[in-house]
């Protein structure tokens, strides 16, 4: 199933009158987007503000970032499964409003244990610099829901807004042709024999805590009760998964499953003909002991007899937990002969190579590790700071401190962070 | 810049293991391989006193010979602390380890030395100190002062230290952050695909290895048995009178649970942010099994329940920091005279 990306890129997003793609400036009808939102009764107000990169501008607390795309028609639905009927996504042409981004905050602080402030978007100074989020011009979503609703339905909204605003921006594109367009297809059985076989495993979500009933993270289903599940690369970069109402430790965004940094870098040495990239699969991070032996066992089998893999790359998501998850599906791929690297996040925060895995099998020897837990930054006072409501401007307000691990892509967990951990 | 050095008994030029019995002597000026260290530190180091103790007494009397030896170099005015190299000497390592470690905490100059990686000093004081990787020949001696002056100067100058294959240090053993050039996605491809071929590969972390905790001999009598609850699982008192962190955990907290059978939801919360709590708190004897324990009690099955039960929440928590509380909670445990422990987790 061949997916075409057509791809615009954005240089400027400004307000005006009418919905236009004018070369690479992206003109955006507030009132427009207002009415599309407020169709739904649960967001009773919605501002919207644009940041851009440079700029003296901080936004938080993010509830997710997505890159504008559209559906041409004749192709799968536009995010299948949340506003569009859940069939295989994947195929066909997608319009990409490349550089731009729809950013939607949440109306309350996540004060989760790593810091009041959530994830934080700085769109300018040393923080910046270590987040691709901040080279985005971004369109930042303020939604205000009624009152009386629980917090799973306002994040139900958040997304619904998010998402139909992204498919509704880059249907200003249709008309017009791309810079250039991008084929993404795996190769037909029989070929490219002799190239080393290689597959990516993915947790889109940990079961440390309960998806919501109504969290729509795959094809619109919770995850409860998933088993590990084969999904076409192209599948993860149209809209198969978001990300979940929380995530932790530097995060995930529903934007790097649509530039997925593994399956692009995948597709890459594909093209290069260095691999054959085989497929994927999707799993969850188990909570028992019981869930994980039967989960890790799925994901392996998938990999060996349905993609017949030679080596698998393995991210995680969440927390401390999912490390055990991701490093036992690794050692039982290594005992039946297949390769594996993994990526974690660093857990160490005595900074101590000690406390950094939760894990220690001497097959498990591949282990790329993301950072975070020694690099802070003081953010400084700016021009504009876009929050959800006076109270949390004011947290927002600068000069604070941050973890590296609360601005929105530093270190994030899909393969796009920089920022690495350093043994000395 | 005002230089000490240590020397053990030998590179002091006292004498071989016959003089290992030596206390710590002083001496103005550079001795032995410190004449070379003071030209390799450049035109502004004096090396103005050399340490010398023979190793025996060093690893005997370590207590005194770091008093003594920290008394010194504080009235000397001392910019830097060099000790050894050490090369394979074991006491010597060691002396020059514990020595550098309490100047540089208690006195809080730059300290550099340097040992074989074998040597027992190495592992002992790699984390706190830097320590130039001498390999086992004093043949190297030239080229080891010339790593352990070249990181003094840069130490001495508050400029950033290199890795470990840079400055030849042996590793600390510690984590910093970098911002590298390659993604994680791109590194992740490229360390399986060379697995994959069979080619050279760094992995970016490794597990640490940890020595096997001994099993302690069973239970004879349970029925005599004094018994305790521990959870990780973080319920505390309402209003978490401790104060017990949800995440990365520095505290524990000893609940009474005197006259009590039945945990009541009412009278506790939980603070752990890596489990999904709502099972507990509607229940707390389903993470402190407390009404179970009481009727093992009444029907004699054990001997006597602890009147306290010990709880922190066990969440992303460094080994350092859980190490230091397991060893309160088991001092306290031994001077309550408790027979068994039964650890509940989530």
């Amino acid at each position: 199933m061949p997916l075409t990306l057509a791809i615009h890129p954005i240089t400027e997003i400004c307000f005006g009158k009418r919905l236009d793609l004018a070369g690479k400036r992206l003109v955006v009808d507030a009132a427009e987007l207002s009415r599309l939102i407020l169709e739904d009764g649960v967001i009773e107000a919605v501002d919207f503000q644009i940041a851009r990169p440079g700029e003296s501008c901080r936004a938080g607390p993010i509830f997710d970032i997505v890159e504008p795309r559209a559906k041409a028609p004749g192709g799968s639905p536009d995010w299948p499964g949340i506003i569009g009927p859940p069939q295989t996504a994947g195929s066909g042409t997608t319009h990409v409003l490349s550089g731009a981004a729809v950013t939607a905050l949440r109306e309350e602080s996540p004060g989760d244990s790593r810091g009041a402030t959530g994830y934080v978007l700085e769109m300018s100074g040393a923080a910046a610099t270590g987040s691709r989020y901040a080279a985005l011009h971004h369109l930042i979503v303020i939604p205000h829901t009624r009152g009386d609703l629980p917090i799973h339905s306002r994040h139900k909204a958040y997304r619904s807004a998010q998402l139909k605003v992204a498919v509704h921006l880059a249907r200003a594109a249709f008309d017009k042709s791309p810079e250039r367009a991008e084929t993404f297809e795996l190769a037909a059985p029989g070929d490219r024999s002799g190239l080393p076989r290689i597959a990516y495993i993915g947790q889109i979500f940990s079961r440390q805590r309960k998806p919501e009933a109504d969290e729509q993270i795959i094809y619109g289903a919770d995850t409860d009760g998933l088993l590990p599940t084969l999904l076409h690369p192209n599948e993860w970069l149209d809209g198969a998964v978001v990300t979940s109402y929380h995530t932790s430790l530097g995060g995930a965004e529903t934007y790097f499953y649509q530039n997925h940094p593994v399956i692009l870098e995948l597709y890459r040495r594909h093209r290069a003909d260095e691999i054959n990239f085989v497929g994927t699969v999707a799993t969850i991070a188990s909570a028992n002991n019981f869930d994980r032996e039967r989960n890790t066992r799925f994901s392996a089998n998938l990999v060996k007899w349905a993609l017949r893999a030679d080596a698998a790359v393995l991210t995680k998501f969440g927390g401390g937990v999912p490390h055990t998850d991701l490093s036992e599906t690794a050692r039982l791929l290594e005992c039946d002969g297949i390769k594996t690297a993994v990526q974690v996040t660093d857990l160490a925060r005595d900074h101590r190579v000690e406390s950094a895995l939760l894990f220690n099998f001497p097959e498990v020897n591949a282990i790329v590790c993301v950072g975070g837990n020694s690099t802070n930054w003081t953010l400084p006072p700016v021009e504009r700071v876009i929050a959800a409501n006076s109270g949390l401007a004011e947290l927002l307000a600068g000069p604070f401190e941050i973890e590296s691990l609360n601005v929105v892509g530093v270190a994030n967990q899909q393969g796009a962070s920089r920022l690495r951990s350093m043994v000395y | 810049m005002r230089v000490i050095h240590y020397l053990n008994q030998f590179f002091g030029g006292l004498g071989g293991e016959e003089k290992a019995g030596t206390p710590l002597e002083t001496r103005d000026g550079a001795i032995g391989p410190g004449k070379l260290l003071e030209q390799l530190l450049g035109a502004e180091a004096r090396l103005v006193m050399t340490l010398i103790c023979g190793d025996n007494y060093a690893v005997e009397n370590q207590e005194s010979l770091i008093a003594a030896a920290l008394e010194k170099i504080r009235a000397c005015n001392a910019d830097l602390f060099v000790a050894g190299p050490c090369f394979l000497a074991g006491r010597y390592g060691v002396a020059a380890g514990a020595l550098g470690s309490a100047v540089q905490s208690q006195i809080g100059i730059p300290v550099v030395t340097g040992m074989a990686r074998e040597n027992p000093g190495a592992d002992l004081y790699r984390e706190p100190l830097y320590i130039i990787d001498s390999g086992d020949s004093a043949a190297q001696m030239r080229d080891v002062l010339e790593k352990m002056a070249h990181l003094a100067v840069k130490l001495m100058r508050h400029e950033p230290i290199g890795f470990p294959a840079e400055e030849g240090y042996i590793a600390r053993g510690l984590i910093r952050d970098q911002f590298v050039e390659k993604s994680a996605a791109e590194r992740l491809v490229e360390m399986v695909l060379a697995k994959t071929r069979g080619e050279p590969f760094e992995t970016e972390m490794a597990p640490a290895t940890f020595q096997p905790v001994p099993m302690p001999a069973g239970i004879k009598d349970l029925r005599n048995a004094k018994v305790m609850l521990i959870t990780d699982g973080g319920l505390v008192p309402k209003g978490n009178p401790d104060k017990i962190q949800g995440s990365a955990a520095t505290r524990w907290g000893s609940y009474s649970i005197k006259d009590c059978d039945d945990l009541k939801s009412e009278d506790y919360e939980i603070s752990h942010g890596g489990y999904d709590p709502q099972f507990v708190r509607q229940d707390p004897d389903r993470l402190v099994p407390l009404d179970v324990l009481r009727e093992l009690e009444s029907e004699g099955a054990i001997g006597a329940l602890c009147d306290e039960f010990i709880s922190t929440s066990g969440l992303a928590n460094p080994l350092s920091n859980t190490r230091r509380m397991g060893r309160e909670m088991a001092d306290k445990v031994k001077r309550l005279g408790i027979d068994a422990v039964i650890l509940t987790s989530t």
